[in-house]
């Protein structure tokens, strides 16, 4: 069926000319969520949001295995409470993406109705879902394609086109690691990522419009308008400080970590089952169907805490275990009182990073699914003394749309009615520096660096006649590698021999306006003007799953002779 | 290719500062033409010299008097005309934000009231002998002149 969609659109594309050469692709925005996920488009002078055959324009993020053919929400029928009790459906893919078994957000999700193993030693985990009987070995890229080609297809067979180019929303704290598993899992489905949005930046884009507009009915407004964009969805929470004048957005501050709808669903179902970790350890059908009902039970109850103030549980998960309770609004705040003192921090952090105080804020954007939780809503506006929040956003649609405007302001598209004169100038909300100095993170580019950019910082050899240097690069924020992620390494042979300080190893750090990250690393020696061997350039991140091994393998084979000090200039 | 073409500040003020690249510098003068008309300081004459110093504020075609409010519109429409998000549009010959992270450098010193007090010294003495050099790591002009990376018809690989 998606096939023909497909050829009938690249038909008529070939017959309307003149449409395909006003307009060059523009990109469409997608917004895949852990729970749900949305696409839109500008349509020329506004967004659009595409709706798929059920009408629907927020789909559930899941796929279920059946037989052979896969599904996912896009296309199937219902998300039938029978699909997520049976063990072939497969969700909460971005929260599993490109993370190793030892990560805390793998053992989390290892209570989910389908097959989470790990075995604890930094490789990536395996996941499988139940059909037939059989546990069928899936991975989080493979899911998501298949759900990505899912949404191509209803793209292309609305908008009678071939859809290649797409913005895509992630979450800040997506490690780079992570974002080339996304940019490959595009690949997979026929995707060309063209922006890979953080979802706070692309809510910060569509508030940037909004205030252009404004500006334009009443000329002369056009002042410096800062913003806090605060975005929970059900994996992840991101923050995001902006300054809006005249259609430029400049992000001056991101923070972003690993909690969400789903860490209050989860400790939600501890406080309801408290010994539930050890019953469903076997991960047997039986106990992925109990795992399934108080999930679904579970979600309800948090949804309607919601709009009331408490709410009666009331499930039968088989082999006599009842839960039967009265839950109330305070004892759900009180069992996630940790998770929202994260959020907390999250916002004063992202202050603090902007230089900027609660009174300079001029809004304070809270979108994302947990939005609707009233707790979160009190949590934003008393750290800003009870300001009201910014109203004229969908809550649940503001990323999406945000992504839909930066397509077509990046595809570069015709605008004769200067609604796309708008720009985002996006910040890298992690650090990324190379191993020196020891054990020591040395950063290159802080957090919070304006993209595109470019710095350098020079090194040199610890011992005599060094001739050869590991660089090792890492990103995060600690001050030991051990803390941050590894992107990857390189060797730099054929230092002329030297005493130890002498050679200058120049490491420049390279991030283009599509966020491609390049590492260059050249040797000069003193009273020389041209490098003393070709430069290297590496793009990164290079290492695959198990990055944690490359360094303790690294360390092993070569200790500390390969090793690199930052330069002290004399005066 | 000339040597000493770019300008020198004290590292330990504000590394920052040490990104010049002069040799976009004509390219930059071309295109600034068709934008604010700030650029009073451009019709000097002093083509030689503009060219091997120069300054913060002629990246952001601002008066060396420039309020920072004035500083702060200046970046903000020439990071319209030069961010690589609407650059493409305008200029075929992409320079992957080359003149953007120059004008962003430029910005970042002339907005923090202490860097730029400092620039501001440091302009001076560069005024009183052409030759006044401040230690600069050798690196840097290696960054400038040998590091150009560019796309290659494998990004899509990854």
């Amino acid at each position: 069926m998606a096939e023909q969609a497909y050829t009938v659109a690249s038909d008529s594309e070939t017959t309307g000319e003149e449409k395909s050469s006003t307009f060059p692709e523009i990109a469409i925005g997608v917004d895949i969520g852990t729970s749900q996920c949305s696409v839109a488009v500008w349509n020329g002078s506004q967004v659009e949001l595409l709706k798929n055959t059920r009408n629907q324009k927020m789909m559930r993020s899941y796929v279920t295995f059946k037989e052979d053919t896969p599904s996912g929400g896009v296309s199937s029928q219902l998300f039938h409470e029978h699909d997520l009790l049976s063990g072939a459906t497969i969700f909460n893919m971005k929260r599993l993406i490109g993370r190793v078994d030892t990560d805390p957000v793998i053992h989390a999700s290892k209570n989910l109705p389908f097959l989470v193993q790990t075995l604890d030693i930094g490789v990536r985990p395996f996941i499988a879902a139940l059909v037939n009987n059989m546990w069928r070995s899936t991975t989080p890229e493979e899911v998501l394609a298949i759900f990505l080609v899912e949404l191509r297809a209803m793209a292309e067979a609305q908008l009678k086109r071939p859809i290649r180019n797409i913005v895509l929303t992630v979450p800040v704290s997506f490690s780079r690691f992570q974002l080339t598993r996304i940019e490959r899992t595009c690949a997979m489905a026929g995707l060309h990522v063209l922006r890979l949005m953080p979802e706070p930046t692309a809510v910060a884009l569509l508030y940037g419009q909004h205030q252009q507009q404004a500006s334009h009915e009443n000329t002369g407004s056009g002042c410096e308008k800062i913003a806090l964009i605060f975005n929970m969805g059900a994996g992840y929470c991101d923050v995001a400080v902006t300054a809006t004048a005249g259609g430029v957005s400049q992000i001056k501050a991101l923070a972003g970590y690993t909690i969400g709808g789903e860490d209050l669903l989860q400790n939600m179902m501890c406080y309801l089952l408290p010994d539930s970790q050890s019953l469903f350890k076997n991960h047997g059908v039986k106990e992925i169907k109990s795992m399934g009902l108080l999930r679904v039970a579970t979600q309800d109850a948090i949804h309607q805490l919601s709009s009331q103030t408490n709410v009666q549980v009331d499930v039968d998960l088989g082999d006599g275990l009842k839960i039967c309770k009265v839950v109330d609004r305070e004892e759900f705040e009180e069992v996630n009182k940790n998770l929202f003192e994260k959020c907390e921090s999250l916002i004063i952090q992202c202050l603090q990073d902007a230089k900027v105080e609660v009174e300079d804020v001029n809004d304070v954007i809270i979108v994302g699914g947990c939005s609707f939780i009233p707790k979160v809503k009190n949590l934003v506006t008393n750290i800003f003394k009870g300001k009201e929040p910014y109203k004229g956003m969908n809550p649940l649609e503001a990323a999406v749309c945000g992504a839909a405007v930066e397509g077509a302001v990046a595809s570069g598209i015709n605008d004769p009615f200067g609604y796309l004169d708008l720009l985002t100038i996006q910040a890298t909300p992690l650090a990324i520096g190379i191993r020196a100095n020891g054990n020591n993170f040395i950063p290159l580019i802080p957090r919070n660096t304006t993209m595109p950019a470019r710095k350098d910082v020079v090194f040199t050899t610890i011992h005599d006649n060094q001739t050869e240097a590991l660089i090792l690069v890492y990103e995060g924020e600690g001050k030991k590698v051990e803390e941050n992620h590894m992107l990857g390494y390189f060797k730099i042979t054929g230092i002329p021999r030297a005493p130890k300080g002498v050679p200058e190893i120049n490491v420049c750090m390279d991030i283009d306006a599509a966020n491609v990250l390049r590492v260059l690393a050249g040797v000069v020696m003193p009273g020389c003007r041209q490098p003393a061997i070709p430069v290297m350039e590496v793009r990164m991140p290079t290492v695959d799953d198990g990055h944690g091994w490359c360094a303790e393998a690294l360390n092993r084979t070569y200790g500390a002779s390969l090793n690199l000090v930052t330069l002290q200039k004399k005066a | 290719m000339p040597t000493s073409l770019t300008l020198a500040v004290v590292p330990t003020v504000s590394p920052r500062l040490l990104q010049r690249q002069s040799s976009d510098r004509i390219s930059l003068r071309r295109i600034s033409l068709s934008v604010v008309a700030t650029a009073t300081e451009a019709e000097s004459g002093k083509m030689e010299s503009r060219r091997s110093t120069a300054s913060l504020y002629e990246v952001l075609r601002v008066e060396k008097d420039a309020s920072t409010m004035e500083i702060k519109s200046a970046y903000r429409s020439l990071a319209k005309i030069y961010h690589p998000d609407t650059v493409v549009k305008r200029l075929p010959e992409y320079d992957n934000g080359r003149e953007f992270i120059e004008i962003r450098n430029a910005y970042e010193a002339l907005s923090d009231p202490s860097a730029r007090a400092m620039y501001d010294l440091s302009l001076m003495a560069a005024h009183g002998g052409r030759n006044s050099r401040f230690a600069r790591p050798l690196g840097m002009n290696l960054s400038s002149e040998f590091y150009t990376t560019g796309r290659w018809e494998t990004d899509q690989c990854w």
